[in-house]
C-alpha cells in the first residue's frame, strides 16, 4: 500500500513537471529558448497545450489515488510549485534539455 | 495622489511589504524550519534520538509517572496569587494541591510524550475560570523514564513559537505584531497580482544573465506565482487559527456570558460532566478504553492510535476519560473524541459527526499545522516556505537595487538603512538559527539551564553578521546582501561584505552600469 501511494506519487511528480513543460513550450519566447528558431506553429501549440492540461490533470488524478482527496489537493498545488520552478530554471540553464519533449 | 490604481497598489505592495518584510521573513523562514520542529528537537536532545512510538500503556507507565509530577514552582508563584481568594484564609501550599486533570499527548513523529498534571485551586477567586496550576513532564514512553525537561527542545519550544510569536510573549505583542504582518502579506499577494503585468506570459520567466534589477524581479515573481496557492493559505490559515481566541476573542469579552451559558449547557446536552461532584471514585483502566476507543474507530473506517488523552476530575464520581485519534491519513485533525466514566469505563458519548463549516475549519487549520503523516509534502511545505523566503529577500534586493543609486547621489541614508537592516534579517536569521544548534552541540548536556544558555545566545548571533561591521556614512554602491549572497560581483568572490569597500563613492563604471 504504501508502495503504491510512493508510485502514484512519482508519476504525478513527473506528469507535474512534464505538463508544465509542454505548457512553457506552447508559449513563443520558451519555444524559442529551447528550439532556437521561430514557433510553434498554431497546431503544434494546440496540441502542446492541450498536452500540458491533460497532463497536469493527469497529474491530479496520481495525487487523488496515492491520498485522501483533502491532502492529494494539497500535495498537487505543491507539486506545481515545484514543477513551475523547475521548468523555469530549466529554461533559464538548461534549456537544450527540454528539446526531447517535442519532436520539433 | 497616483496617477493610476496601479501606481497606488504598487506603492502600498512597496512599503508595507517593505516594513512587514522583515517579519514576515521571520515568520517564513522558522516556519520552514517549524515543518521539521520535533526532528530538530531530535538534534538538540540527542539522548532523544529512537523511533517515535505510540501511546503507552497508561496504567502501567503513564500513572506511576503523573502520581509523582510536582506543581511547577515558577507558575505557582506566579499564578496563585492571582488565581486564591486570600477571603477564604491563606493559599494552599503548592505540594498539596488537589490533583484535577491528568494528560498525555503524543504524535507519529514523537519519540518522546509529554504529558502532564493540572492541580486544582481549592479556594478560586472566580469559580467558573480555568483554576489550575500544571506541572508538565516529558518521559522516555518506553520505560516511563523521565527525560531533562529543562533540555531546550529548540525546534518545537523555540524555533515553532518563534514563527506564529517571535518569542516575544509580553502582552502577546509578538502575536499581534505577526498577525498584522500576516493580514499585509494577503495584502501584498493581492497587490503583487494587480502590479504584475504579465502575471501568464513571465509565468516561467526568470533571465539570470539579464541586469540585476531585471532578474531580481523575476526571481520575485516567479517565487511569488508559483507558489500563490501556498502562499495566500497558509496567511490566510494562520491568521484564521489565533482569529478565535486572540485576534476576535468576543468569546472572552463580549459575548462571555453566552459563551459561559453554552459552556454549561454543551456539558448538560452531552452528558460530559462540568464540574466535580465532591464524591471520590477510583480510575478504572484506561488501557481497556484507549483499545475500546481504537475498536470503535476501526469500526468506523478510521483506524488509528490514541494521540490526546485527558482524564478529567480525577478521583471523582464524575470523573471522564477523553480519548482522541492521533492525526495521520487526513489533513484536518479529525479528533473522533470518546469519552468513558472514568470509574467504570462505560461510554459516555462518541463525539457526533462534524457540520460542514467546522470540518472546513478543521481542514484550513489543519493544512497549516500539519498533523498529518505525509512526508512527501512535509518536504513541499519546506520548498514553499523556502519559495516565500527567496520571494521577500528578491524583494528587500529589489527595493534597495532600484534607490541605492539615487539616493547615493543625493547622500541619502534609506537604502543604506533598508540593506542593513535587510542583511541582519535575512542573513542574520540563517547564522543565528545555525549558531543556535551549534552551541546547542557544543555546550555539555548536563549544564544547569542549557536551554537559557542557547537562548540567550540567539539574540547576539547577527552580531557576527557582517553587516556588524559596516559602518560609516558616505554613498554606498554596493548592497550588503549581494556582498554575502554572491560575493563575487567585482571584487573576485567570497570575501564579507565589509571587505567590499563600503566608503567607496560609486564609480565612473558602476554609474555606466
Amino acid at each position: 500500500m504504501v508502495d503504491a501511494a510512493a508510485i502514484y506519487l512519482m508519476g504525478a511528480t513527473l506528469a507535474a513537471l512534464l505538463g508544465f513543460a509542454w505548457l512553457a513550450l506552447a508559449m513563443e519566447v520558451h519555444w524559442r529558448q529551447v528550439f532556437g528558431r521561430v514557433g510553434p506553429s498554431p497546431g503544434t501549440r494546440s496540441a502542446l497545450r492541450l498536452l500540458g492540461g491533460a497532463s497536469l490533470l493527469g497529474s491530479l488524478g496520481l495525487c487523488l489515488l496515492a491520498d485522501h482527496a483533502s491532502m492529494a489537493a494539497l500535495v498537487w498545488f505543491m507539486l506545481l510549485a515545484l514543477a513551475g520552478v523547475c521548468v523555469a530554471l530549466l529554461l533559464a540553464w538548461r534549456s537544450a534539455w527540454l528539446r526531447r519533449l517535442w519532436p520539433g | 495622489m497616483f496617477s493610476s490604481f496601479r501606481q497606488t497598489m504598487a506603492w502600498l505592495h512597496t512599503w508595507f511589504g517593505l516594513i512587514l518584510g522583515f517579519v514576515l521573513m521571520v515568520a517564513f523562514f522558522f516556519g520552514t524550519l517549524s515543518v521539521f520542529d520535533r526532528e530538530i528537537d531530535r538534534w538538540a536532545i540527542p539522548e532523544t534520538r529512537f523511533e517515535p512510538q505510540t501511546m503507552p500503556s497508561f496504567d502501567h507507565i503513564l500513572l506511576p509517572v503523573l502520581r509523582q509530577v510536582e506543581p511547577d514552582q515558577k507558575e505557582y508563584e506566579r499564578q496563585m496569587p492571582w488565581l486564591h481568594d486570600f477571603g477564604q484564609g491563606p493559599m494552599t501550599p503548592r505540594l498539596e494541591l488537589p490533583v484535577d486533570e491528568y494528560w498525555a499527548y503524543t504524535t507519529h513523529r514523537d519519540p518522546v510524550l509529554v504529558m502532564g498534571v493540572g492541580f486544582g485551586v481549592p479556594h478560586p477567586r472566580d469559580p467558573a475560570a480555568h483554576n489550575h496550576i500544571h506541572g508538565d513532564v516529558t518521559i522516555d514512553p518506553r520505560s516511563g523514564v523521565l527525560v531533562p525537561d529543562d533540555a531546550l527542545k529548540i525546534g518545537s519550544r523555540w524555533f515553532y513559537p518563534m514563527h506564529y510569536s517571535l518569542n516575544w510573549t509580553w502582552k502577546y505583542l509578538g502575536y499581534w505584531i505577526v498577525g498584522l504582518a500576516g493580514f499585509f502579506m494577503l495584502v501584498a499577494l493581492v497587490t503583487g497580482v494587480i502590479i504584475h503585468r504579465k502575471l501568464f506570459r513571465e509565468f516561467f520567466t526568470f533571465r539570470p544573465g539579464h541586469q540585476i534589477l531585471r532578474s531580481t524581479l523575476d526571481l520575485h515573481n516567479l517565487t511569488g506565482v508559483v507558489a500563490l496557492p501556498f502562499h495566500f493559505f497558509f496567511a490566510f490559515t494562520g491568521l484564521l487559527i489565533f482569529a478565535g481566541w486572540l485576534y476576535f476573542p468576543v468569546g472572552n469579552t463580549l459575548l462571555k456570558p453566552l459563551h459561559d451559558l453554552e459552556h454549561q449547557r454543551e456539558a448538560l446536552e452531552i452528558g460530559l460532566p462540568y464540574e466535580r461532584s465532591g464524591h471520590p471514585a477510583p480510575l478504572a483502566s484506561v488501557d481497556a478504553m484507549m483499545a475500546e476507543a481504537q475498536r470503535r474507530w476501526d469500526a468506523r473506517g478510521m483506524p488509528g492510535d490514541v494521540g490526546f488523552l485527558v482524564v478529567r476530575h480525577v478521583g471523582d464520581v464524575n470523573g471522564y476519560v477523553s480519548l482522541y485519534r492521533a492525526g495521520s491519513d487526513r489533513v484536518a485533525l479529525v479528533g473522533e473524541g470518546i469519552h468513558f466514566k472514568a470509574s467504570t469505563g462505560e461510554v459516555l458519548r462518541e463525539d457526533p459527526p462534524r457540520t460542514v463549516v467546522s470540518e472546513i475549519h478543521d481542514f484550513l487549520v489543519g493544512l497549516h499545522l500539519q498533523h498529518f503523516e505525509h512526508w512527501f509534502l512535509r518536504w513541499l511545505y519546506v520548498l514553499g516556505g523556502l519559495l516565500g523566503c527567496t520571494c521577500i529577500a528578491t524583494g528587500f534586493v529589489f527595493f534597495v537595487e532600484k534607490r541605492k543609486r539615487k539616493h547615493a547621489e543625493a547622500g541619502g541614508q534609506g537604502s543604506r538603512l533598508v540593506d542593513a537592516l535587510a542583511v541582519t534579517t535575512v542573513t542574520g536569521m540563517v547564522i543565528a538559527a545555525i549558531g543556535m544548534l551549534v552551541v546547542n552541540r557544543i555546550l555539555p548536556s548536563d549544564l544547569i539551564g542549557k536551554g537559557d544558555w542557547e537562548k540567550g545566545r540567539l539574540g547576539t548571533y547577527p552580531a557576527a553578521c557582517p553587516v556588524a561591521q559596516c559602518p560609516g556614512n558616505g554613498g554606498t554602491d554596493q548592497s550588503c546582501l549581494e556582498g554575502t549572497v554572491s560575493g563575487d560581483r567585482g571584487t573576485g568572490g567570497g570575501c564579507s561584505a565589509a571587505e567590499l569597500g563600503y566608503h567607496r563613492r560609486p564609480s565612473a563604471q558602476d554609474r555606466a552600469h
